[in-house]
């Protein structure tokens, strides 16, 4: 894996989120690399873009929050962006362009139901193939057969982050 | 939360929008309703807290937060190193304390100091069994004072306290001087400016500890190992050079038909002597404090470690001892002064040899890490004690690096003041030392007595025998320094008393405080039920008086303004303005023929008071003050000295609330038109 200077992490309130920032946080502290924690806000066509969502807003300036909590137990530097935007994945990649990035980190949560598998849905393809540099994919671990979970367990401040490479890296990608 | 204008993606469709988080400087949610400040929320704001602050961090360090306290658990070897700093370095002084007492018999009576050191080291080996109890039986640590807390009368866990918190002033201010010795021993150039070095050493160390020195670093495990691998080795060369190559001068034995020594000596000296060298068990106590250090499991860690902390102290104490009778070492003070260790070790070393420089700066390290010790057992015991009302709260507040600041503050200013005072000359600080510690000991013991009859566990007439055993030595210790060591140890005996009234006076305090502002818990408060009613003490009219009539306004309709005014023309010209411009708000003159202000007030108050009716109940009056608030610390010297008074007078008046309203002139307020004061 490259070292980075920079990287967006793409969080979504989801029970991956403290895992890509704790891991974000171990790959960022050797490099004093800095973190920038980007929530979407996905506004539809029926409200102005530029509408104040107040409810979503409050939840999501908590997760941002949440992040920050984390680096700064680490040490490491992260700022939290908030954005609201029509396309989640497509604003990820803009801000991280940006913002001159050289990394995106994104959680890949997994779904339970209909025999389990992974919820890879549509932001994670749309980063991986229209976003300029490398890209991280961290993987909620796997339940093992017959074991009752609800949402991500936390992760140690210690520990190294479940089996976060298990997408890899997928580096490059389209400019 | 605003919006900050559109960003452009790649695509035309692809805008976002950045929301911004005012909050996010300065807070971060920690759940619904909870805020959690960072660190900027703490920042000073004016240039002044700036520039202190940068001060202050260039000193001390930035802030840490509590995320940052190390709990780390030490494992055996490092505990043994990190907790036996202060039990081990007292073998720096305690033969050449016993020697100084012996040679006042002559040099016939060192003959005894062997056998003294074996009695000294049979009370270390009782006092480390009974520690041991104590470190099963409170896995949690905290030593003598939770023994006596829990088993005890509160009298008698305070005494502890205060035995505990003068054994750790002393265990600085002895540890310290006695480093400093060391240094001159091998530096006698510097021996004019030991107090001062000394002084110099214990601020760095306070400095160090402020900024949130951790014990459990391994800079603090090496000096014990070097000073102990230099100790055994030194002793080891002495004990070669006597058994094997035959050196050594030790003192004659008696002529036959001469009294035996112990009769020349007297049983007073002897005592003494004995009393001077069991300072040698100063700090055994530091494992039973800290228990919970220990990784698990953790009473069996500890336990394991004070037997071999006691074991290497009792072969460093009696094996230096040896040594030095062997050769005939005392503790020398003229032309400079030279330690028995330091002498010892130019026996073995050589003197002025790398190997004895190298052990004097050994033998310092370790002194100036057992006074280091203290500064983390004070400031907590004091926090403890806070915590439970017997001392001021500030001891339990940490400061900006997790230190307990004023506890670092007041255990340096004290050891220092010690320090000076006795000239650095650690034979004179020792009596006060031992006297503490062994009372700590005792009654650390007793309360372990109290522990085994309450609970009668399996084996416990064994266990208690043990602590009855330790309980009964260090008691007749405790009174044998007390008695030997007078004058200087009786100002223990003044102390500690003193301490408790101290600490009484503060509980009281404290308690009386509580339940005056206690509220039931099953109390539903209703709303206020006095009436209330406004009183603006004004000197004009002005924007600063119109902002606080307006307050005042907004507190309750019963509003007034009082004038009190030596010039009764002005006061006329003041009222027919007020009369035109604040209609609605009446405004009451009193003259003021002796130019008081606060007096004709207070006066006007309490009139106010006598004319409220009698079947209504007195209502809450509140004085709003208007103040100017001054820009730099010198207009400060010009504006508000008549508000501050009359603040301090009113502050304590029965139903009164004074409120200061501060007018804050703006960068954009336009200057009146003229005509307009």
């Amino acid at each position: 894996m490259m070292p980075f200077h920079k990287a967006v992490l793409g969080l979504n309130g989801g029970p991956t989120d403290e895992l890509v920032v704790h891991y974000g946080c171990q790959l960022a502290k050797p490099a004093s690399a800095e973190l920038v924690a980007v929530h979407v806000i996905e506004v539809d066509w029926r409200h102005e873009l530029s509408e104040e969502m107040s409810s979503e807003n409050e939840a999501a300036s908590a997760v941002l929050d949440l992040a920050e909590g984390i680096a700064e137990r680490y040490r490491v530097k992260l700022t939290g962006d908030l954005l609201q935007a029509r396309e989640v994945a497509a604003a990820l990649v803009d801000e991280a362009i940006e913002l001159g990035a050289d990394a995106i980190l994104v959680g890949l949560p997994y779904r339970k139901k209909f025999g389990g598998d992974f919820a890879i849905g549509a932001t994670i393809p749309y980063v991986l193939h229209n976003a300029p540099c490398q890209v991280i994919v961290v993987r909620e671990p796997v339940p093992s057969s017959g074991e009752r979970r609800v949402g991500a367990e936390p992760v140690p401040l210690t520990s190294q982050p479940g089996p976060a490479l298990a997408m890899g890296e997928i580096l490059g990608g389209k400019r | 939360m605003s919006m900050k204008p559109w960003l452009h993606g790649r695509k035309p469709g692809d805008r976002r929008v950045r929301v911004e988080r005012p909050h996010a400087a300065f807070f971060r949610y920690a759940g619904p309703g909870s805020l959690v400040a960072r660190e900027a929320a703490s920042r000073p704001r004016t240039t002044t807290g700036r520039v202190l602050e940068r001060v202050r961090q260039a000193l001390l360090g930035r802030p840490l937060s509590i995320h940052d306290e190390i709990t780390e658990r030490l494992s055996k070897k490092k505990a043994l190193a990190i907790f036996s700093s202060d039990p081990i370095s007292s073998s720096a002084y305690a033969t050449e304390e016993m020697l100084r007492v012996l040679v006042l018999a002559g040099s016939a009576a060192l003959l005894l100091s062997l056998p003294m050191a074996a009695a000294v080291a049979l009370l270390l080996a009782v006092v480390a069994f009974s520690y041991r109890q104590i470190v099963h039986a409170y896995p949690s640590g905290g030593g003598d004072y939770a023994v006596a807390r829990v088993n005890l009368p509160r009298i008698g866990s305070l005494v502890v306290a205060g035995a505990l918190l003068i054994d750790y002033v002393m265990t600085v201010a002895v540890s310290t001087s006695s480093a400093v010795e060391q240094v001159i021993s091998a530096a006698p150039a510097l021996a004019d400016f030991k107090v001062w070095i000394g002084v110099a050493a214990i601020a760095l160390i306070a400095l160090g500890n402020m900024r949130g020195l951790r014990e459990s670093g391994n800079i603090f495990a090496l000096p014990t190992y070097l000073f102990v691998g230099s100790a055994l080795l030194m002793i080891a060369i002495g004990v070669f050079r006597i058994v094997v190559l035959g050196d050594g001068s030790p003192p004659p034995d008696p002529l036959p038909g001469a009294p035996s020594v112990p009769e020349m000596v007297g049983v007073l000296l002897l005592i003494r002597a004995f009393a001077s060298g069991s300072v040698a068990l100063t700090g055994t106590e530091a494992i039973a404090n800290g228990v919970p250090a220990f990784k698990p499991p953790e009473s069996r860690n500890a336990a394991t470690t004070l037997a071999v902390v006691a074991g290497l102290l009792a072969v460093l104490f009696v094996g230096i001892t040896f040594v030095a009778y062997s050769f005939g070492v005392v503790g020398i003070d003229d032309p400079v002064r030279r330690t028995v260790i330091s002498q010892v070790a130019a026996i073995a070393f050589g003197d002025n040899s790398i190997g004895f420089y190298l052990f004097q700066t050994f033998t310092a390290l370790i002194l100036f890490l057992a006074a280091n010790t203290s500064y983390n057992a004070f400031p907590r015991l004091a926090a403890i004690l806070a915590r439970d009302g017997y001392m001021p709260r500030q001891f339990s507040f940490r400061g900006d690096r997790l230190a307990f600041t004023s506890g670092i503050v007041v255990l340096s200013i004290v050891a220092a003041g010690l320090l000076i005072a006795f000239g650095g000359d650690t034979h004179a600080l020792i009596p006060l030392y031992s006297v503490g510690v062994f009372l700590a000991f005792t009654i650390g013991q007793s309360g372990m007595l109290v522990h085994w009859l309450r609970g009668r566990p399996e084996g416990w007439r064994h266990r208690f025998a043990i602590n009855l055993i330790g309980t009964v030595m260090t008691g007749v210790v405790t009174v044998v320094v007390l008695v030997a060591k007078a004058p200087t140890s009786l100002l223990v005996v003044v102390v500690i008393p003193l301490l408790l009234v101290v600490m009484y006076f503060i509980h009281r305090q404290y308690q009386a405080s509580a339940a005056h502002l206690a509220v039931h818990i099953d109390a539903v408060i209703p709303p206020p039920r006095r009436e209330e009613r406004v009183i603006v003490p004004v000197a004009g009219i002005n924007r600063a008086v119109i902002q606080a009539i307006n307050v005042g306004r907004s507190i309750a309709p019963d509003i007034r303004a009082v004038l009190i005014s030596d010039d009764p023309d002005e006061a006329t010209q003041i009222r027919e303005r007020w009369e035109r411009q604040l209609p609605d708000v009446p405004l009451v003159t009193v003259e003021s023929p002796y130019r008081a202000l606060v007096g004709p007030l207070l006066a006007y108050l309490d009139v106010l008071d006598q004319t409220w009716p009698a079947d209504r109940e007195a209502p809450v009056t509140f004085v709003i003050i208007p103040e100017y608030v001054a820009r730099s610390w010198w207009e400060r010297l010009l504006y508000n000295q008549s508000a501050n008074r009359l603040r301090r007078v009113l502050i304590g008046r029965p139903h009164t609330v004074v409120v200061n309203v501060p007018y804050r002139r703006e960068p954009d307020d336009k200057p009146a038109p003229s005509g307009a004061p």
